[in-house]
């Protein structure tokens, strides 16, 4: 009779349910992605190449575990409000607290799995869908990638699981031990905002000294190593909350001394915040958190993403080269347009590729010689047959040669000691176009020609010259890149997901303050924009320490990118500027909808 | 005494429920008028249409058909901004739940009509100062309602409500939640408020006693005025036992 009873309560709030099962579900789906990505051991060894990733990638898991932990006591706590005065009914008709209890382990325990094994399907096809798309936008290539991958599978269910376990025998022992009038009325609890000075300075103070040494930490990680990651992801963590909390409260007794706080409904929106301070804090601080995981995500995978044509072109000072092109070829080299062009005779030798100095001192041969310590810095240097002979930089002529010439040593002769050669002579045309990239496909084309009477070509990777170099950096940072995109946008799906249930979960008990407002007299303007205002607000604040937390956390990339980490940034800031901004907008519409019916 | 009306209702009607379905008729037309300065109870059993009535003319529902006029402006058809603005300046509410908007200081609860108007802060604050210590709340304008008694929120809600000078105070069974002393401090205050500031008060409530303090009072039953009793110069006493016996007469 009791479960017929509970299932009615559950029939009568399923919008309610729906809240907070999309909420569940989003987020263990986004576990899942996140692990399906950490825990496949294959792919972080084919796609990265460097050790420190799959570092980051258990540390980041360590985060996710304790923002779900949060997340999910946080859902935990939705659900037993919806549920206390339900309970608390059925014990006033006389129900026995153990059954009660049965009750309430029960359902708890069936809402996180059954949102955990949706998360879990959900997730793979989210996998699945993201990974083609950045796949086919961004040109990568990747080795290993499984959208169902069962060991992150069963690590997302047994953490659910584990955890609402744990949020079932809470849930028991707060209902079977408040008394039943108490469930009742439980919605009508003081709350008055307080403040204590020194508490909060010690908050402050410990706060920021934590987020420095955070910051210290991840920009001194060749020294520290994996254990900066440690020390900087607790710190943090840690220290963002201290703030928060210390913050937030002082921020709005001190908004309202102004006289503009007076003004409409400016006022209730800062007492609005300041009621659900402490709700707040925690949301807030695991924002900001996403936020930078988020952000910073993105622009280290655009990072990589710009690195790799700089790399290409610091590579080489030809895009391809050709040996003995057939006519089609040369009027495929011709529809690119070249910048340069230039045919080179040769005969090879057995450990040498003989070419005529006059050659090369008719048309000297463009190599770049890097300038400093920085791989991208570079001086384009025109060499004579002289001066390339005595230059470091000659390899860059053997790197057009293919096969087995690319090692031999160039070797610039006399017109009359290269017509004394009996070798056949050969020729090499090198060209450059103004932008490889943008030539891509008709280099493709190209090479697909060669390879059809020249079996060197076959493999378009083996060729020198800038285009074999962007597919080598390509295929090497795909993973990367991959990685920087795919995280970026769980991240920001997570924090999406986070903040809409802190909002919707709170918007019913905001419906009754809002219908008085508008009994008072409050126009439809009035109502729209402090409910636009107080979202901006916790939209904003976890943006600013994101963003903060972002610009120091790059610092670990330094040792990771040839580029600095921080060239170009501002093209990630604006895109994530832009969804953050469109989320924003949907949060409003989806509250004003709930609330202002 | 001007007899100049505050507020007229004109042959108006309530039916709910679309026009095909089951339809139920709450108020079946009801004509009468308040005049300035003027305290009116209206009394009915739960189911009587005394709640839908106030609705309608507190411009939270709009009836199906007639016309209400409160200060010379008919408000059956205001919308939007006209609506929120007419509730701001021209009436002002008290419920039986208080309303108060419990994350808000008793001062900020009271200022709110004010501030929404976007008034000066420098004249807010005598303003509030003003109201509360008329009604005795002086003291707890720090508060927030969790902190304060039901009588004591009730009365924030009156300051809240009285702070625009109103043309109109409606009250929504005001005494409903409170305890027999707090009602009758309460409603010796809209007493006062009406006698020394010619505040019209429209009281709807089915308890006798509070209705005793008006001066005039309308017995509804099943959508209509069934009956009008009038208080004249009997002192409070003798009238709430009139009102009593026409209880006992009319309810049969």
């Amino acid at each position: 009779m009791l479960t017929k009873l509970a299932m009615t309560g559950f029939k009568n709030r399923w919008r309610d349910y729906l809240v907070l099962f999309s909420g569940l579900i989003m987020s263990s789906a986004i576990f899942y992605m996140f692990e399906a990505l950490a825990t496949n051991q294959s792919f972080l060894k084919a796609n990265t190449g460097i050790s420190l990733v799959s570092i980051i990638f258990q540390f980041g898991s360590v985060l996710l575990t304790i923002i779900t932990l949060v997340y999910i006591g946080y859902a935990n706590s939705f659900l037993l409000s919806m549920r206390k005065r339900d309970y608390g009914l059925f014990m006033l008709v006389g129900a026995r607290k153990g059954k009660i209890g049965q009750l309430i382990w029960l359902e708890t325990l069936l809402v996180g799995v059954v949102a955990t094994l949706a998360g879990i399907l959900f997730g793979t096809l989210l996998t699945m869908g993201i990974s083609q798309l950045l796949i086919n936008s961004l040109g990568l290539t990747l080795h290993h990638l499984a959208a169902w991958y069962f060991p992150a599978a069963l690590k997302t269910l047994i953490l659910y699981v584990g955890l609402f376990l744990l949020a079932g025998l809470f849930n028991l022992i707060t209902l079977t031990k408040t008394p039943a009038l108490k469930l009742l009325h439980s919605n009508d609890q003081p709350n008055r905002p307080q403040l204590k000075p020194v508490w909060q300075a010690i908050q402050i103070i410990g706060g920021t000294l934590l987020i420095a040494v955070g910051y210290w930490s991840m920009a001194n990680l060749d020294k520290l190593q994996m254990l900066g990651i440690g020390i900087a992801l607790v710190t943090i963590v840690m220290g963002t909350y201290f703030l928060f909390n210390a913050i937030f409260v002082g921020l709005i007794v001190w908004l309202k001394h102004f006289a503009v706080a007076h003004r409409g409904l400016n006022n209730f929106t800062l007492s609005q915040l300041s009621f659900r301070i402490h709700n707040y804090t925690k949301i807030l601080s695991i924002v900001a958190l996403l936020f930078a995981l988020a952000l910073g995500a993105i622009t280290t995978g655009m990072g990589f993403h710009r690195q790799v044509p700089m790399m290409a072109n610091a590579s080489n000072a030809y895009d391809l080269a050709l040996v003995n092109p057939t006519k089609t070829e040369r009027d495929q080299i011709r529809a690119l347009n070249p910048k340069t062009q230039t045919d080179y005779h040769f005969k090879v030798a057995k450990k040498a590729v003989y070419y005529q100095a006059s050659e090369f001192n008719a048309h000297p041969f463009t190599t770049l010689n890097m300038r400093g310590k920085n791989q991208l810095a570079f001086k384009a240097v025109d060499n004579s047959a002289k001066q390339l002979q005595k230059s470091q930089y000659s390899y860059q002529l053997g790197q057009l040669q293919t096969d087995g010439n690319q090692l031999k040593a160039a070797v610039f002769l006399t017109p009359s000691a290269y017509h004394k050669l009996a070798q056949p002579e050969k020729t090499l045309t090198v060209f450059a176009t103004k932008d490889v990239i943008a030539n891509l496909p008709a280099l493709k084309r190209l090479v697909k020609t060669a390879a059809k009477h020249d079996a060197n070509y076959k493999v378009a990777t083996n060729l020198g010259g800038r285009y074999a170099a962007y597919l080598q950096i390509n295929s090497m940072y795909s993973g990367l890149q991959f990685m920087g995109f795919f995280l970026g946008v769980a991240f920001l799906a997570m924090l999406a997901s986070c903040l809409m249930f802190k909002i919707l979960s709170g918007a019913a008990a905001d419906q009754h303050r809002y219908q008085m407002l508008d009994k008072l007299g409050t126009t439809h303007r009035q109502l729209t924009g402090a409910i636009r205002k107080e979202i901006a607000v916790l939209f904003i604040l976890p943006g600013i320490v994101g963003v903060v937390h972002v610009l120091f956390g790059l610092q670990m990339f330094k040792f990771l990118m040839v580029t600095s980490p921080y060239t170009g940034i501002w093209l990630p800031f604006l895109i994530f500027a832009g969804l953050y901004l469109i989320y924003y907008l949907i949060t409003v519409k989806i509250y004003q909808r709930i609330v202002l019916q | 005494m001007p007899n100049t009306p505050i507020m007229t209702v004109a042959n108006l009607h309530k039916t709910y429920g679309k026009a095909g379905s089951k339809q139920y008729e709450a108020l079946k037309g009801i004509d009468f008028t308040v005049n300035e300065g003027e305290f009116v109870g209206i009394m009915g059993a739960s189911g009587s249409g005394k709640t839908t009535l106030l609705n309608m003319l507190a411009t939270l529902d709009q009836p199906t058909s007639g016309e209400v006029t409160i200060h010379q402006q008919p408000i059956t058809h205001l919308k939007g901004n006209q609506l929120a603005d007419f509730r701001a300046k021209e009436i002002g509410f008290i419920f039986q739940d208080f309303n108060l908007l419990e994350t808000m200081t008793a001062y900020e609860n009271i200022a709110l009509p004010l501030t929404l108007q976007n008034v000066a802060m420098k004249q807010i604050k005598p303003a509030v100062e003003n109201v509360a210590s008329q009604l005795g709340i002086a003291e707890f304008l720090t508060n927030y309602p969790n902190e304060l008694s039901g009588g004591q929120k009730q009365r924030v809600a009156a300051a809240r409500a009285l702070i625009n000078q109103p043309a109109m105070l409606f009250g929504d069974e005001p005494t409903g939640a409170l305890d027999s002393s707090s009602a009758r401090e309460l409603l010796d205050l809209f007493s006062k408020i009406n006698r020394e500031q010619a505040v019209s008060i429209l009281l709807v409530t089915h308890d006798p006693f509070s209705a005793s303090y008006c001066q005039r009072i309308l017995f509804i039953k099943d959508g209509r005025i069934g009956q009008e009793l009038k208080r004249g110069d009997l002192p409070r006493k003798d009238f709430y036992q009139q009102i009593l016996d026409t209880l006992g007469t009319f309810e049969q």
